[in-house]
């Protein structure tokens, strides 16, 4: 082995590379091992047909922390976002359609046409979730505290959270706790009672889990997006060229602060050493050794996979192994000649420009919860939640003149088939997209000159995720804060000396905003020091 | 004493208690050794509120809704003394889950042929059996003195309060690594994804996790329902009885134990004299009015009924805070459970052991396989009766032959999921069909039912809420959700079995630890109410 490295990153993707900005900008030179062709891990844009490009995997950005935004300077290293004032389009099988503009009070007028109180209660919902959510962003860049010994600055941050909590007033704080372990379903029936738009706020608490919003504990997945942005629909930020245009910034970043980075270089191996992780081994028998080793790749993969087994006590290897992490999202990307007529728009005095955010197509609570029942047994939905953008709206750089992009989220597509395999299925879950959204915008067959349809399978043999999950891992109450991935193994540390988790598997671990990556640097840092 | 003067003087009592359920009884009784001069009013002719036993059919004496016992708390049995009171608990032996193909999963109170058993279905699961057996016990000393506490208010900085939560949180931070984890996941996790964890079998997931959904209207795969788990488990491992059971007499003998020690300590109850309102003033409980007119004065009133009979219809409006009315309104009932009692002239026959014999004696599970437990969940999700549900029965009659003429049966079956709300029909149209699809399903596994049953009494969460007044069903007096657990229960900041209203008490299931004949939130509402008045004549 040549000379020992500070710092080696397995994985490219969004967390990685911010690790590797903080760790490099102490100095530390890390070198990024990517085992694709392109940097970015799931956060990428691609050609997925001749002229056609897309975020093929994940497909709304962000945002990233905004200290994250500001440190690693990606505005000047060419980031720009594209906002569509219209975050969500959701069309009904009725004809109409629940148009939500990032501006609350817009939103509120047009939720008027559907219920007069449920347009107040928009506002009061938007105000909930930005209160809860400024509360909770807090949480996002802590590291989660030991739970054996916690140590005085564990103790000193969380008091901080805690009196920011206080400043809610005691039906604030009933509030939060009581929200947290419920139904989603049961939580925006709080507030609403037409179904679409209970059914648009609850897909924030399913998106990317394998729960239905009838499922205890959907709330707190809400509540936790709402800390990153708490507009009721999410949000509806792309960068332009696609997500891979925000890791390719990241990268570039990171590389100006000093990592290295090293695409086509697939890790096969961590080595460990009495314990110690002392280096990794690729595919190609090339040997790296390093004094510590970062990894980017979700905990199953990096822990089993890479690991070999004796390196872990036991317990915690059979605990990982229960750490939930089957995906249950499907993705299909389509290249269009020319953007498809939906049936509400039509009807209606709104133009195309409704469709510049996310399109969700899952119009009840009912049908959300059904899309779901379908993957309990180990089948696809066959009348999906989807979740849509056409990014190319706003960006024309991404399909030819006049031709546009479609990037179609499905949800509930199980890993575990119960019968036939996805390589089989796959087709027909296309079909079934397609079918679902031609129902809404009835040309859409017609306009369709390719499509790529990325199975849990594909999601896992292509960008490594373990089965296909989207997070990582389940983003359920018994595998967050202090439990992701496992309980008393949440501060980014592992079992191996040396050897840390900077993913999604991590704290907090939800979405596009680099939290994960820039706790895991902070703690690698004071272990270095 | 004129006995115009005396009967004046008798109509003011120190406390009243509203509803004589167990938990109603369980707080009179406390109160009375108190000195306290109690009444207890009773809406129906018996006494018991769900934990009745009652002849519906001639001959055949059922436990109508609640059947069987093992959360009854030690400290309560001990301190009024209920044995001496005719309670005698009977040992149910084991669960029986019979399989569609023929065969059986059977775990006995015996830990040898238990474990025998198992390994006949998987070695595996036959050595993680006993160890999950080992780690639960911890959990449950962890909860076990919680449910002996009043929940702390975790927003106040009351002394009182901070030291509760920092004894749980020592308690917490004592436990070692492994407890650790395991009662974080209990506390979170889903039933079926807890025992995903620990088992392979699944007719062993399946019958295990049913206990994590009674009482619920949430399915196996649901977060939240591995705490109902362990909420169920506790009776199996508690001190005083290790393992569930029948009273002697049916339920109802609890109740009249439970009855009885109140009397003997000086309490006064009262059968059919249903409650139509509580009497304020001054935003402080005076008494209350029954259905007939008559006043009975008190300077304490006790509810042990549901919160939305207590808030909504026996207090004005007017009497309570807007945002702590909208809570109760919020606070969820959703019952989904229903009974199916039937009296037999012989015993089923079941395919997979047939016969009479030692696995009639115990419960018998009708929960094949965890998708025919999440299937049936999924039905009632949209407001429809399981058309196969998970149902669980005994045959008490077995154990207690006073139940039923000689040679002759009673069957209690408890079914879920029976949902209140209907999306189609009411439950009064549907009561046949709900029994039908029960006997049908039972009929799969012992063939001989149809021929044998003489009479039958179908009750559906509507039947519950009419006749015993649990709203909406719910066995619980209120879903056993994490968000209406201990310092939510009922609702947040009135978990203490205070009320916005001075002088009136909640002491029924709704209130924290929650229901299932546990006794617990009668007693601790006693305590309450003696903390704020003092012992004695008041």
């Amino acid at each position: 082995m040549a000379a020992a490295r500070k710092v080696v990153i397995i994985g490219s993707g969004h967390n990685a590379l911010v690790a590797a900005f903080y760790l490099a900008r102490k100095g530390l030179k890390p070198l990024i091992l990517e085992r694709r062709d392109l940097v970015g891990g799931a956060a990428v844009t691609e050609e997925f047909h001749p002229g056609f490009r897309c975020s093929t995997v994940a497909h709304a950005g962000g945002p990233a922390l905004p200290s994250i935004l500001r440190d690693m300077q990606l505005v000047k290293h060419g980031l720009e976002t594209l906002e569509s004032p219209v975050r969500l389009f959701a069309p009904s099988p009725d004809g109409r359609a629940l148009v939500l503009d990032t501006d609350p009070n817009a939103a509120a007028q047009r939720i008027h046409a559907f219920s007069e109180k449920d347009a107040a209660k928009y506002l009061d919902l938007h105000k909930a979730l930005e209160e809860t959510g400024a509360i909770l962003s807090e949480l996002l860049s802590l590291t989660p505290p030991a739970l054996d010994k916690p140590s005085t600055e564990d103790l000193w941050k969380l008091l901080r959270v805690g009196r920011k909590i206080r400043g809610l007033g005691k039906k604030g704080m009933m509030r939060l706790l009581r929200w947290g372990p419920m139904a989603v379903a049961d939580f925006v029936a709080e507030f609403f009672e037409t179904d679409l738009l209970r059914a648009v706020v609850a897909a924030r608490g399913i998106f990317g889990a394998a729960t239905g919003p009838r499922s205890a504990g959907s709330t707190a997945l809400l509540l936790l997006r709402a800390a990153s942005d708490p507009h009721p629909a999410g949000n509806s930020a792309f960068p332009r060229g696609g997500l891979g245009a925000l890791t390719a910034a990241m990268a570039a970043a990171a590389k100006r602060a000093g990592a290295e980075i090293r695409t086509d270089a697939e890790v096969e191996q961590i080595v460990v050493n009495n314990g110690v992780a002392i280096g990794v081994v690729l595919r190609s028998g090339e040997e790296i050794s390093a004094k510590c080793v970062v990894s980017g790749a979700d905990p199953r993969r990096t822990l089993l996979g890479l690991l070999d087994p004796v390196n872990l006590p036991p317990n915690f290897a059979v605990k990982l192994q229960n750490y939930r992490s089957n995906g249950t999202a499907a993705k299909l990307n389509v290249a269009l000649d020319a953007l498809p007529t939906f049936s509400a728009l039509k009807q209606s005095s709104e133009s195309n420009a409704a469709l510049a955010g996310r399109i969700h197509i899952g119009p009840g609570i009912d049908y959300l919860e059904r899309a779901f029942d379908d993957s309990k047994y180990g089948e696809f939905s066959r009348a999906p939640y989807l979740d849509i953008s056409i990014p190319s709206i706003l960006d024309t750089s991404l399909a030819p003149a006049g031709k546009h992009v479609m990037s179609i989220y499905m949800q509930f597509a199980p890993y575990h088939l119960k019968q036939a395999s996805w390589l089989q299925q796959r087709d027909a879950l296309a079909d079934t997209i397609i079918k679902t959204l031609a129902a809404y915008a009835p040309d859409l067959p017609d306009k369709i000159i390719a499509r790529q349809i990325l199975t849990p399978k594909d999601i896992e043999e292509t960008y490594g995720l373990t089965g296909g999950h989207p997070f990582h891992g389940e983003l359920a109450l018994d595998q967050i804060f202090t439990m992701r991935p496992l309980l008393g193994w949440a501060r980014y540390r592992t079992p191996v000396k040396g050897l840390y988790l900077c993913g999604s598997g991590t704290h907090p671990g939800n979405g596009l905003t680099g939290a994960s990556g820039a706790n895991a640097a902070r703690e690698i840092l004071q272990d270095l020091r | 004493m004129p006995a115009s003067k005396k009967m004046l003087m008798a109509k003011h009592y120190d406390v009243i208690v509203i509803g004589g359920g167990h938990n109603g009884l369980v707080n009179a009784a406390y109160l009375a050794r108190a000195g306290k001069k109690v009444l207890v009013l009773e809406r129906r002719y018996v006494l018991g509120g769900a934990a009745v036993t009652e002849e519906i059919i001639p001959g055949f004496k059922f436990s109508v809704f609640s059947y069987v016992v093992s959360l009854l708390r030690p400290e309560i049995i001990r301190d009024l003394d209920l044995p001496r009171h005719g309670l005698e608990i009977l040992p149910l032996d084991g669960t029986m889950t019979p399989m569609p193909n023929g065969d059986y999963l059977w775990r006995m109170n015996d830990h040898a042929k238990t474990r025998r058993e198992l390994q006949r279905h998987s070695k595996l699961d036959a050595e993680a059996y006993e160890e999950f057996g080992k780690s639960m016990v911890p959990m449950c000393r962890f909860v076990k003195p919680i449910l002996g506490m009043v929940p702390p208010d975790p927003t106040s900085l009351d002394p009182r309060d901070l030291k509760a939560l920092a004894f749980l949180g020592k308690r917490f931070l004592s436990l070692g690594a492994e407890d650790k984890y395991n009662l974080v996941k209990l506390m979170t996790m889903s039933a079926a994804d807890f025992l995903d964890q620990w088992f392979e079998t699944d007719v062993l997931k399946a019958t295990m996790s049913a206990s994590g959904i009674i009482g619920t209207f949430l399915g196996i795969r649901s977060p939240g329902t591995a705490y109902v788990l362990l909420h169920h488990y506790m009776g199996e491992i508690d001190g005083a009885f290790r393992s569930w059971g029948f009273s002697r007499g049916g339920t109802g003998a609890i109740s009249n134990a439970i009855g009885d020690a109140a009397r003997e300590a000086g309490a006064e109850i009262r059968l059919e004299a249903p409650v139509a309102r509580i009497l304020i003033k001054n935003g402080s409980a005076q008494g209350v009015v029954l259905e007939n007119g008559e006043e009975i004065r008190a300077n304490v009133v006790s509810s042990s009924v549901a919160p939305s009979l207590t808030f909504l219809n026996f207090i004005d409006s007017r009497e309570l805070p807007d945002d702590f009315l909208e809570d109760v309104r919020r606070y969820k009932y959703r019952g989904s459970s229903g009974k199916v009692n039937l009296a037999l002239d012989a015993l089923p026959n079941f395919t997979c052991l047939p016969g009479p014999g030692r696995h009639l004696r115990g419960a018998i599970s009708i929960s094949p396989s965890t998708e025919y437990m999440e299937r049936a969940y999924d039905q009632a999700k949209y407001g429809e009766f399981s058309r196969r549900p998970y149902i669980d029965m005994v045959i008490p009659s077995l154990t207690d032959p006073s139940l039923a003429p000689p040679g002759k049966h009673v069957l209690s079956c408890f079914v879920q999921y029976a949902p209140y709300k209907l999306s189609q029909g009411t439950w009064d149209e549907q009561r046949d069909a709900f029994g039908d699809a029960v006997i049908d399903t039972i009929s799969e596994y012992a063939p001989n039912l149809k021929n044998i049953i003489v009479g039958k009494q179908v009750i559906t969460p509507l039947d519950i809420e009419r006749q015993i007044g649990l709203s909406e069903g719910n066995i619980f007096q209120g879903e056993l959700s994490l968000e209406q657990l201990f310092f939510l229960r009922p609702v947040a900041g009135w978990a203490r079995y205070r009320t916005p209203i001075r002088k009136l008490y909640m002491c029924g299931s709704a209130m924290h630890p929650g229901g299932g004949i546990m006794g617990a939130p009668g007693r601790l509402a006693a305590l309450e109410i003696l903390k704020d008045t003092g012992k004695g004549k008041n």
